[in-house]
């Protein structure tokens, strides 16, 4: 019986690989200290590849050749799984990597100095409203200057209710615009634009408050002085990785369109980790600090506090030492590693 | 990764064994209802936080604060780390991928990393653009725009061989068909005329390889057609070989190709061929030798497939 007795003698191997892939779907680390499972997995997942491979010349009916396809294809993702966060890695990943890939970004560059650019400019126009009248009032509208100084005529005084309260909402409503703006990074101009518009009104906000008439500018610094560093560094950082994302459509480097879109994602994604870890950080700020009765000395020495970890993190941590470049050149995470990106050209 | 040779759903993978095998790659009818699944299980969960949250709060004297904190911290990781996580720790599957049997793989066959994840999941936004205003279908509707049209991924799509939408590209990955896998069934030939018939087909008759996958694929489908739909797609071939074994013209046709679905598969006279083992002439010589020198599995093959040639 040819085929028959074919099938017959392979099939035992094929439903034992076939029940040891279902036992292992589950599990995380299958042939974790199991010297002798993975032997056998491997011996009948080689035999199956065998049979894979011999399936053309032993004229094996099409039904069998598919059902040797998904077989080896199950058992090939379980042998060779995904490297999952390993602990001793996210050290070296948050330490190294992520600062040195961002302080070399050019993206990162041009992002901030739109940001703060736009920002300080916006800033000084709408403060000196004799030399510029009607700037800050045509760039934010008489409505949206009467709730801002609606919502900042009362001294800050909260609970702490409201504190927890109010940072859900922070985390919630500024994250998603943060991770908004890296999805819209593929059409380059929403998220350039967000971030100039950011930068304009913020600097008009900001400017009109500071202005010696109004009264309300007391309370308004007291409530942004503590989580503004965070807050506007967040907002910079995450236009930036789309502004990355987006640049590998057009700025291919010799690379294929799609290529150079994939590496750029990957360029793209520690700036838009950073920027979530920032704006949690600023929503917690925001949810805590902010609005709490404390002096404002207080909340200047954070502002300051935090200005320090931002420049200690971004600076010192990720200005390019010639050892920890050499340390990190070849590592698997990051980016900007000179191996695997000429792989990646082919 | 090899081109793709034909214009089919496949993609070919090579692994480090120096085997190729496809998988069947999912295209959009695959992937959507794996998206409204997910999209649901996640509805479900944050209702059911939300009533949980309730009764906690109604034994408890929780603060009102905190729950509403638990509650927004949740939604937001709901809607952006769900995929994220599932898709690292269960090997590239969500719960709705999971139900409907779709798989998400880097493109040169490897399972993906939690970076492949997060990128293609934090880009499924822009994949959901243009967002449609709820203005559109009730005119008193606030003008929000949360109606996804997917028209970018399904541009992106039609674009790439592998079905791939932006997140996909971004990431370099794919989504595959997972499908259980079945026990392979011999083909019942229930009609005793197959042998019989089987028997008159010319010793001499040797069939080319296209020629066996083809009455293969037929004898394996035939029991899900018609018998009229069986006598007009097994005439296709039979005409020709009825006139070449010289047999009966009102010989029916799929009774034929059973036959020689018999003879070619089944029957024990095929093994007393020696030749039929030999390697086609068109296959190069490689071929030949990787069955001499292939340790694995020889020893536990049929004898005869010991000796090839």
């Amino acid at each position: 019986m040819r085929i028959a007795e074919l099938l017959e003698k392979r099939r035992q191997g094929w439903l034992e690989l076939e029940r040891m892939c279902d036992s292992f779907r589950s599990v995380q680390y299958p042939f974790a200290n199991k010297g002798s499972l993975v032997t056998r997995f491997s011996a009948l997942y080689r035999a199956a590849c065998t049979d894979l491979s011999m399936a053309e010349q032993y004229q094996l009916p099409p039904a069998t050749v598919e059902y040797l396809h998904r077989l080896v294809g199950r058992a090939h993702s379980q042998l060779y799984r995904s490297r999952q966060f390993a602990k001793n890695k996210w050290l070296h990943y948050m330490s190294k990597v992520v600062p040195q890939s961002i302080f070399r970004d050019p993206c990162v560059k041009v992002a901030f100095v739109v940001f703060f650019g736009l920002f300080s400019l916006s800033a000084m126009l709408a403060k000196s409203e004799v030399a510029f009248p009607g700037f800050a009032e045509r760039i934010l509208g008489p409505e949206q200057i009467k709730t801002m100084e609606d919502s900042f005529s009362k001294p800050l005084d909260g609970n702490l209710n409201q504190y927890i309260f109010m940072s859900g909402v922070y985390i919630k409503k500024n994250t998603s615009i943060g991770l908004q703006c890296f999805a819209l990074g593929p059409l380059v101009l929403p998220s350039l634009c967000a971030l100039a518009y950011n930068g304009v009104v913020l600097g008009a906000s900001f400017g009109y408050m500071a202005r010696a008439d109004v009264e309300e500018g007391d309370v308004f610094f007291q409530f942004v002085t503590a989580h503004g560093v965070f807050e506007l560094t967040a907002i910079a950082l995450a236009a930036a990785s789309g502004l990355r994302l987006g640049l590998g459509l057009f700025a291919t480097s010799g690379l294929r369109r799609s290529e150079s879109f994939r590496l750029n994602a990957e360029r793209a994604l520690p700036i838009i980790l950073a920027s979530v870890v920032l704006f949690f950080m600023a929503a917690f700020t925001e949810g805590f600090v902010s609005p709490s009765p404390l002096p404002y000395f207080v909340k200047a020495c954070v502002a300051i506090f935090s200005s320090g970890l931002l420049m200690y993190y971004f600076v010192v941590l990720g200005y390019p030492r010639p050892d920890i470049e050499r340390e990190i050149a070849n590592s698997d995470d990051n980016p900007w590693r000179t191996i695997g990106v000429d792989r990646a050209a082919r | 990764m090899k081109a793709q040779t034909t214009i089919d759903l496949t993609a070919v993978i090579t692994t480090p064994e120096n085997i190729q095998f496809e998988y069947r790659i999912a295209g959009p009818f695959r992937r959507l209802p794996a998206l409204l699944l997910d999209f649901a299980i996640r509805t479900m969960c944050l209702i059911a936080f939300f009533i949980l949250m309730v009764f906690v709060g109604v034994a408890v004297a929780f603060p009102f604060g905190v729950m509403v904190f638990l509650f927004l911290i949740s939604s937001f990781a709901l809607d952006w780390f769900y995929g994220i996580f599932f898709e690292t720790f269960w090997n590239g599957q969500t719960p709705g991928k999971w139900l409907t049997k779709i798989r998400v793989l880097s493109v040169d066959g490897r399972p993906i990393n939690a970076f492949q994840a997060t990128v293609r999941n934090f880009l499924r936004l822009a994949d959901f653009a243009p967002m449609v205003s709820l203005e559109m279908f009730a005119a008193d509707a606030p003008p929000a725009y949360i109606i996804p049209t997917f028209l970018v991924s399904l541009i992106c799509m039609t674009l790439t061989s592998r079905f791939q939408r932006l997140g996909d590209l971004a990431a370099g990955t794919m989504v595959v068909v997972n499908e259980r896998s079945w026990v392979p069934t011999n083909v019942k030939l229930e009609d005793a005329r197959v042998v019989s018939l089987s028997e008159h087909v010319p010793p001499n008759f040797r069939m080319s390889s296209t020629l066996a996958k083809a009455i293969a694929l037929y004898a394996e489908r035939r029991s899900r057609i018609s018998i009229g739909r069986r006598t007009e797609l097994a005439s296709h071939l039979a005409k020709p070989l009825l006139k070449l074994f010289n047999f009966r013209d009102d010989t029916s046709p799929d009774l034929l190709l059973c036959a020689l679905y018999y003879r070619e598969f089944v029957s024990k006279e095929a093994f007393s061929d020696a030749k039929r083992f030999a390697p086609p002439p068109t296959k190069d010589s490689t071929v030949s030798l990787l069955v001499n020198t292939l340790p694995a599995s020889i020893d536990s093959l049929p004898p005869i497939m010991k000796t090839p040639l």
